[in-house]
Order: structure tokens, then C-alpha cells, then sequence
């Protein structure tokens, strides 16, 4: 009886105690972790790792990298931007601190747009039309000395954009900012320039954001994160925006960036659980082993396609491929699946096309031997020419993949008789050899491209418009330059809407069919593992990386 | 002895203005144009000629070094980042506490273990305990840094959980962005990190003072001190050691300047954002000023470690000095 009395009493010591630690523990995970009517939890910290170096700017007027720009979307609150939604859907722009699409006046110069009321930056400070004519002027300030906006004439597109450049004005006459209202008045009507809008280079500022070439580190944001804290080559910690009360998703507490780790090492780190991704993605070697293991998409190995196109470049300008038959030869005589295999399981897909699926005018068309080399048919186009062409200075960095890659395009070449000088190139040279005119290389076999925004112009134009070509740092490193093409080009950039889709599809198909620049090879992909606790993956093929808003670890 | 500190100075300074010499003409002079480099891949040929210009590199070589050595010596500026456009003196600020945690940490780490096995090890040749640690000193110089990191940190840090995998954690508690800090954190992540970078020099080192001790223990004086009297433990610390490690001092000085050459492979693998791991992905960037500042700071380490240890060696063998 006393036995049992005892048994009670400890039962029900047992009982309490358990009580108390449940509420207890409830209580102080309801803090931190919060189910979403969707069923995602809130809240905890995402440890990111970066297996390339740090983020060279945080600064959003001096970032360019994808992964600058992948980590800054975070903090944005733009005019116009792509929702976080994965596959197409993620790639339509909408009004995001506008209250719509801007009204454009009959002339087609002059966008007017509304900011959304109520909108705060970190620090509860409110935005302003104010706050996106200063993300114009930094990215254009000489003071800045950035060369980015420079780069797309940013400043030939606005009303008074050279002389702020210049230094001869205070502000861009052409941006008028009044309240929550905010136009544009451009130099002459231009389709792209909503697209234009969603880089992240014009993401609201505090409109007292100074000026300095060094860039900013911490500063507030109005998106759903804000930079708390940053240790360049160290950390960045990502923090939530208290004053953000739109929509889109920001489901950890914090989101902290560790560069410089080893991939290797990051793997075992995310496998241990002691990262959560690493958002330069995993080993090539290791891919097919974790589709294996954990499948594709199907919970923690995710492949996701990308905007980027890679190609090997042919010099247009010079013997001997200013023969376009010589050109189109290269194209049967590359083996792409050699190529695509190179970069282990899930690389990406095969292509002998510059614009990529997801870029209006992407239609897939097949021009030549995509499913491997097909050495007759590039000896039959490139007929005795081939013989009586120079020597070919192929020029590649010296890592491995790029030697490996070019190793197996010289011994396609030499398969159908071209003469091959292989030069291998430091990367500090690299792309100083290879962007200045007059260059002696004649084959190059890193090449590649990822969309600035979502429209032909800036595959197409911005790399093969020969009218542009300067005497360094050319985008087109082909130098091709055909006087009809450039005439094209610049007609279908005059072009909106369906006309200018039909176009560009046009001019794509054209560009490899009649011309053969370039050996378009890949469309790539991006490769990821996350830890098990990590939920919610929506992937950006703009980003080329999951939204790391989005991502769950509560 | 005066005479003595006044020429080691001067040697010091002619080694640096040599060794500056050569790392500004290897690193500006030698790769194309660092005007591109630094105006970026996307700039135009106004935006080049603009930041050559602004960087000076438009004027007479001798000119830019003596430029470069006034802002180094009058000015204590080693440039900016061509890529962040960070100060390079705030990068190696920033870098050099951790990498002098690893090197100082590993000499600590290497000579615990060197030293004592060393002379054991010379007290009694072809012993088990010998030819184990001879084995020792031959795997610790064939395995390169970079496989022993990597075993290590799968084998104790994924597979036994005993240790993290990479990472750093700094000394002092606090600072910007830190994720974990404080003394006990620091000294645990730098576990793994501290036995690899350990493990060449220790091999060395064991060779080192094994043969020291065997030669020291057949001199003269050993045998007299004997042969007077003296008590064994006597002869071992008065005579044999005390002239045995005298040569490591000097080595250590030396090895504790090269071993910033050997921190790139253990940062690399363990992630410690020092000075080895800045220069990789300065040299991955192209990123000129910051591979010359830390080039220059590792000379000025070198040369400084060597001027201890030749003033140290001065005070501790007379012989020296008049040398």
C-alpha cells in the first residue's frame, strides 16, 4: 500500500514536472519559432556557407556578382522586382515599392512611378521617391567611381545622366522626386528600362546615403532583412527588418555568411549540420553521389537551372576564323557532352544557342551536332580551309577544369586538322588578353554569360553588337562586327512586347545559323545540399541560388 | 655590442629595401596592366587611362617605387584593394591575429612535442621509443599539410563529432558579425588546425633536437663534467641541453617567418580567415595591393623574427658578436 503511495507521489512529481518543462520549453520556442499559416516555421539562425570568396561589395551600388546580388535581394525593396516563386513564375516582374507598373508618357520617354505608402526602412525611417533617385545618383556619382552603370551607358539613358557624371550637376535632371512619386525622363524611348529597374543596383537607399568609393557596409534596408553586421572576409549577418510589412517571406531570425570555406570541408560541414548550404554549391565530383543518396529535388540535394550561358569564343577579327565556314566547323567539331560531362553530374544542359529558356525570345533550336562531335561534317563545311589555316592560339586560364576543358576542344580541333598552340594564361592576364583588340588569341575556351536582367538585349547586344567595340575590355570577345547584325540588334532593342520577342528569337537563331561567333556549349546549372533541417527551397534561375529569405530552419 | 646592434639594424633595412624591391617589381611591373585591373573587367579605355592616372602608374618605374615607399615608410599605407577597396593595412589588421594564432599556437604545439621526444630519443637510440619517433619524423615530412587537414578534420570532426570541422572563433569575446569568440571557443576550433600545422615542423624538429643532443653529448666537456662528478640530471640540463637547443632558437626564429608561407594550406583547409587564405583569393582576384601588402608584411615578420633571434644569439654566445 505504501509501495503505491510512493508510486503516486512520484507519478505525479513526474507529471508536474513534465507539465512545467512543456510550457516552459513551449513558451520559449514560440519566441524564437512561429508556424506560418503555411506550415513553415519562423525564426533560428541559417548558417550559410560560401565556398568562393566573400562578397567583394555590399554596397548596392557597387555589387555585380550573382552572389552579391543573390544576398542583396534580401535587403531590397525595388520599383520593380521577381517574386519568390520557383520556375517561370519566378521570372515575371511585378510592381514591388511601386503601387504599379510606371504610367509612360506617349513619347516613350518619360516613366512615372508611385511608391507604395507606409514602406520603412530598418531603422523605421519611411521610403521615399527620394530613396530610389539616390540609388540613380550613387551608382552614377563620379565619386562613387564605379564603372558598372558606365558600362550600359546608364548615364546615356537618362536626362542629364553624362553631366552628373561628368561632376557639372548636383543631380540627374531627368529624375524627378516629389513625395511618393518618382519619373524618369529618358534620352530616347527604351523597352528595356522597367527591366533595367529590377538590378539590384537600384534598390532604395536612404536618401542621406554618402558617397563613398569604398562602399557601404551597414546601412539601413527596406527590404525584409537588413545587414546588421559585416566582417569583410569574415561574416555577414543578415538580420529581419522589424519595420518590413509586405509579403514576401522572411522566415529566419538571421542569416549569417561564412566565405572562404573549403568545398570539401562544406560539405562535410552541411552533412554534419553544422551549416545549412553552401550557396557556392557542392563538388562537382560529389553530385551524383548525393542525387543517389538523397535524389534530386526531392528534399536536401536540389539542381536548379541557371541564366548563364557558357561559350567558347572564335576571334572574328582575324584569320583564321574571320571565315565563317572555318567558324561553323568549330561548331560541328565541338564535342558538347564531353564539355558538359567535364563538370560532373547535373552541369546542365547542351545548347548551341546564346539566349537561355526563361529570356522572351528563348525558343530551342538545334544548328549543329549538340549530341557530340561530328567530325565529317565539320571537315565537309570547313573544306581545305582547314588546312591552310594558321596555327591556333587557344588560349584558357590554368586551373583544371579550364585546362581540361581545353584539352578536350584542341583535340576535337586537331581531329578535324586544325594546328593547335595551346597558351595557358594567368588569370590576372586573362581577360585583358582576351578583351583587348588586336588580341593574337584565336580560340578561347572560357567564356560565359548571366543575364544582368531578364531581356535578349543583354545577351545579344551587349556581346555581339560590333558597333560597341572598343579598343579594351570588350564584352564581345569575338569581335564579331557585322554591320546588318548591328542594324538588327539595335532595331530589335527599339522593339516592346511580342514584336521585340519575335525579333530577338529571330536575330538568336540567326547569330549561330549564318554567323557562328561562338561555340555556345552549356546552359548550367547550380548544384546545392542543404542540412536536414532546412525547408522551404524556392529557387531563382535569375539568382542561380535558392531565396535565402525563404528558407526555413525554425 | 652597440657596434653589433647598429649593423644587425642596418642589415635589417637593406634586407627590406631588397625585399620590397623585388616584390614591387614581381607584382606591378611583371603582370600586364593593374590599371585594368583595378578599373574592372567592364571599364572602358577613358575609365582605365582615368585609374592609371589616379594609381600613378603612368609615370617613371622608379618613380612609382619610390612612391610606394613613401606611403610604406612615411605614411604606413600599403594601398587599397583593387577588388573590396578595403585598406589593405585594415585586411592585414584584420588577418594577422588569426594567422599569428596559428603559427604561435603550432610553434607552442610542435615544440611540446619536439622537444621531450627529441632528446628522449637521443638518450636512447635505436630504442622502440626511437624508432617510432623516427617513423613519426618520416610521415610528418612526406604528408603534405593539406591531406593531414583533411583526414583530421573527417576523421575527429564529421566522424567523432570530438572537434568542429572549420572554422574560427576570435580570442577576445565581441566584434563585428563574430558568431562565437572568447578564449576556451578559439582554442577548441584551433584544435585541429594547431596538430596539422604541428605535425611537419615537429618532425623536423624531433630530427633537429635528436641530433643536437647526440653531438652535444659527445663533447668534451660532457665527458668532464663526468668524469668531476656531476650528477646526470646535471650533465643533461647544465651542459648537453643547454648547448644542444641553442641552435633551435635560432631555427625557431627563422621557421616562425616561413611558417606564414606555410599557414596558406592550413587556413585554406580549416577556413581561418588569416593571411594565407586572404592571399589565395587575392591571387584568385588578382588583387594586387593586397598580395603586395601581404608580401611586404610577411618580409617585414621575417626580418624582424631574425633580428630577435640574431640579437638573442648575440646576448647568449658571446661568440656571435664579433662575427
Amino acid at each position: 500500500m505504501r509501495r503505491k503511495q510512493y508510486l503516486s507521489l512520484f507519478m505525479l512529481v513526474l507529471g508536474v514536472a513534465l507539465l512545467v518543462a512543456a510550457t516552459t520549453v513551449g513558451a520559449a520556442t514560440s519566441a524564437t519559432q512561429k508556424a506560418s499559416k503555411s506550415g513553415i516555421k519562423k525564426g533560428g539562425t541559417l548558417k550559410l556557407n560560401e565556398n568562393a570568396e566573400d562578397f567583394d561589395f555590399v554596397d548596392p551600388q557597387l555589387a555585380y556578382r550573382t552572389d552579391d546580388w543573390s544576398m542583396l535581394y534580401t535587403t531590397a525593396m525595388q520599383l520593380v522586382s521577381f517574386p519568390e516563386k520557383t520556375g517561370a513564375a519566378g521570372s515575371q516582374l511585378y510592381p514591388q515599392a511601386a503601387t504599379s507598373f510606371p504610367t509612360v508618357s506617349k513619347d516613350g520617354k518619360t516613366y512615372t512611378f508611385h511608391i507604395r505608402p507606409g514602406l520603412r526602412f530598418s531603422d523605421g525611417s519611411p521610403v521615399t521617391a527620394a530613396a530610389f533617385q539616390r540609388s540613380w545618383e550613387r551608382i552614377l556619382s563620379p565619386k562613387m567611381g564605379s564603372p558598372l552603370g558606365v558600362n550600359l551607358d546608364l548615364q546615356d539613358t537618362i536626362v542629364g545622366g553624362t553631366a552628373f557624371l561628368a561632376g557639372k550637376a548636383a543631380h540627374i535632371s531627368g529624375i524627378k522626386a516629389k513625395g511618393l512619386t518618382l519619373s524618369f525622363r529618358l534620352t530616347k524611348p527604351n523597352a528595356t528600362f522597367v527591366s533595367i529597374l529590377s538590378m539590384q543596383w537600384f534598390t532604395a537607399v536612404k536618401p542621406n546615403t554618402p558617397y563613398d568609393d569604398k562602399g557601404i557596409n551597414v546601412y539601413p534596408a527596406a527590404g525584409p532583412y537588413y545587414i546588421k553586421a559585416r566582417n569583410p572576409g569574415h561574416s555577414t549577418v543578415l538580420a529581419r527588418n522589424p519595420f518590413y510589412k509586405g509579403n514576401r517571406p522572411a522566415n529566419p531570425d538571421q542569416i549569417v555568411f561564412t566565405p572562404n570555406v573549403d568545398i570539401d570541408q562544406s560539405l562535410l560541414q552541411v552533412k554534419a549540420g553544422q551549416s545549412d548550404l553552401d550557396i557556392g554549391g557542392v563538388p562537382a565530383t560529389a553530385a551524383a553521389d548525393l542525387a543517389k543518396t538523397y535524389g534530386v529535388n526531392k528534399g536536401r540535394f536540389f539542381v536548379g537551372a541557371t541564366s548563364c550561358v557558357n561559350y567558347m569564343a572564335m576571334n572574328n577579327a582575324r584569320p583564321p576564323f574571320n571565315n565563317v565556314n572555318l567558324r561553323k566547323a568549330v561548331n560541328w567539331a565541338i564535342d558538347r557532352p564531353a564539355q558538359v560531362r567535364l563538370l560532373g553530374a547535373f552541369a546542365g544542359k547542351r545548347t548551341d544557342q546564346m539566349l537561355v529558356p526563361g529570356i522572351p525570345g528563348y525558343r530551342a533550336f538545334t544548328a549543329y551536332a549538340i549530341k557530340g562531335a561530328d567530325v565529317a561534317k565539320a571537315k565537309q563545311v570547313g573544306g581545305s580551309a582547314i588546312a591552310s589555316a594558321p596555327t591556333l592560339n587557344v588560349i584558357h586560364t590554368p586551373t583544371a577544369t579550364s585546362t581540361n576543358r581545353a584539352q578536350i576542344a584542341e583535340f576535337n580541333l586537331k581531329q578535324v586538322g586544325f594546328k593547335i598552340n595551346d597558351v595557358p594564361t594567368p588569370a590576372t592576364n586573362y581577360y585583358q588578353v582576351i578583351q583587348t583588340r588586336g588580341t593574337s588569341y584565336n580560340f578561347v575556351t572560357n567564356g560565359g554569360w548571366c543575364a544582368d536582367y531578364f531581356d535578349p538585349f543583354d545577351y545579344l547586344n551587349v556581346l555581339f553588337d560590333g558597333s560597341k567595340l572598343q579598343a579594351a575590355n570588350n564584352n564581345n570577345y569575338a569581335y564579331f562586327n557585322n554591320a546588318s547584325f548591328n542594324a538588327q540588334l539595335a532595331h530589335a532593342a527599339s522593339l516592346s512586347g511580342a514584336a521585340r520577342a519575335k525579333a530577338y528569337q529571330k536575330l538568336d537563331q540567326e547569330l549561330m545559323v549564318k554567323y557562328a561567333p561562338v561555340v555556345p556549349y552549356l546552359i548550367s546549372t547550380n548544384r546545392y545540399f542543404t542540412a536536414s533541417r532546412v525547408k522551404n527551397w524556392i529557387y531563382s534561375s535569375y539568382f542561380g541560388s535558392p531565396y535565402f529569405n525563404a528558407l526555413a530552419v525554425g | 655590442m652597440t657596434q653589433f646592434l647598429i649593423r644587425r639594424i642596418f642589415w635589417a633595412i637593406f634586407l627590406f629595401l631588397v625585399a620590397t624591391i623585388i616584390t614591387y617589381l614581381i607584382f606591378w611591373v611583371i603582370p600586364a596592366d593593374p590599371a585594368a585591373l583595378a578599373a574592372g573587367k567592364s571599364a572602358t579605355p577613358a575609365d582605365v587611362a582615368r585609374v592609371r592616372h589616379y594609381l600613378h602608374l603612368d609615370e617613371p618605374i622608379w618613380r612609382q617605387y619610390l612612391r610606394f615607399l613613401w606611403n610604406l615608410v612615411g605614411h604606413q599605407q600599403l594601398g587599397n584593394s583593387f577588388v573590396t577597396r578595403q585598406s589593405v593595412n585594415h585586411i592585414i589588421g584584420q588577418d594577422a591575429p588569426v594567422t599569428a594564432s596559428l603559427v604561435f599556437g603550432g610553434a607552442i604545439f610542435w615544440l611540446s612535442l619536439s622537444i621531450p621526444v627529441g632528446i628522449l630519443s637521443a638518450l636512447r637510440p635505436r630504442s622502440i621509443l626511437d624508432r617510432v619517433s623516427m617513423s613519426f619524423v618520416l610521415v610528418g615530412i612526406s604528408a603534405h599539410p593539406v591531406w593531414i587537414g583533411l583526414i583530421l578534420s573527417y576523421l575527429v570532426g564529421y566522424r567523432l563529432h570530438i572537434t568542429p570541422i572549420v572554422g574560427y572563433c576570435n580570442f577576445f569575446p565581441g566584434g563585428i558579425g563574430v558568431q562565437c569568440s572568447g578564449p576556451v571557443q578559439w582554442a577548441y576550433h584551433l584544435l585541429l588546425p594547431w596538430i596539422t600545422f604541428m605535425i611537419l615542423f615537429a618532425a623536423l624538429y624531433v630530427r633537429l633536437v635528436r641530433a643536437n643532443v647526440m653531438e652535444t653529448m659527445s663533447e668534451d666537456y660532457v665527458r668532464t663534467a663526468r668524469a668531476k662528478g656531476a650528477s646526470e640530471s646535471r650533465v643533461m640540463i647544465q651542459h648537453v641541453l643547454r648547448n644542444s637547443l641553442l641552435p633551435v632558437v635560432t631555427i625557431l626564429g627563422m621557421d616562425l617567418g616561413l611558417a606564414l608561407g606555410g599557414a596558406i594550406f592550413t587556413e585554406s583547409i580549416f577556413n581561418l580567415p588569416g593571411l594565407g587564405h586572404e592571399v589565395i583569393n587575392a591571387y584568385n582576384t588578382a588583387d594586387l595591393p593586397t598580395i603586395t601588402g601581404i608580401v611586404v608584411f610577411a618580409t617585414v615578420c621575417v626580418i624582424v623574427f631574425n633580428f630577435i633571434v640574431d640579437v638573442t644569439y648575440g646576448f647568449l654566445d658571446p661568440r656571435i658578436r664579433p662575427s
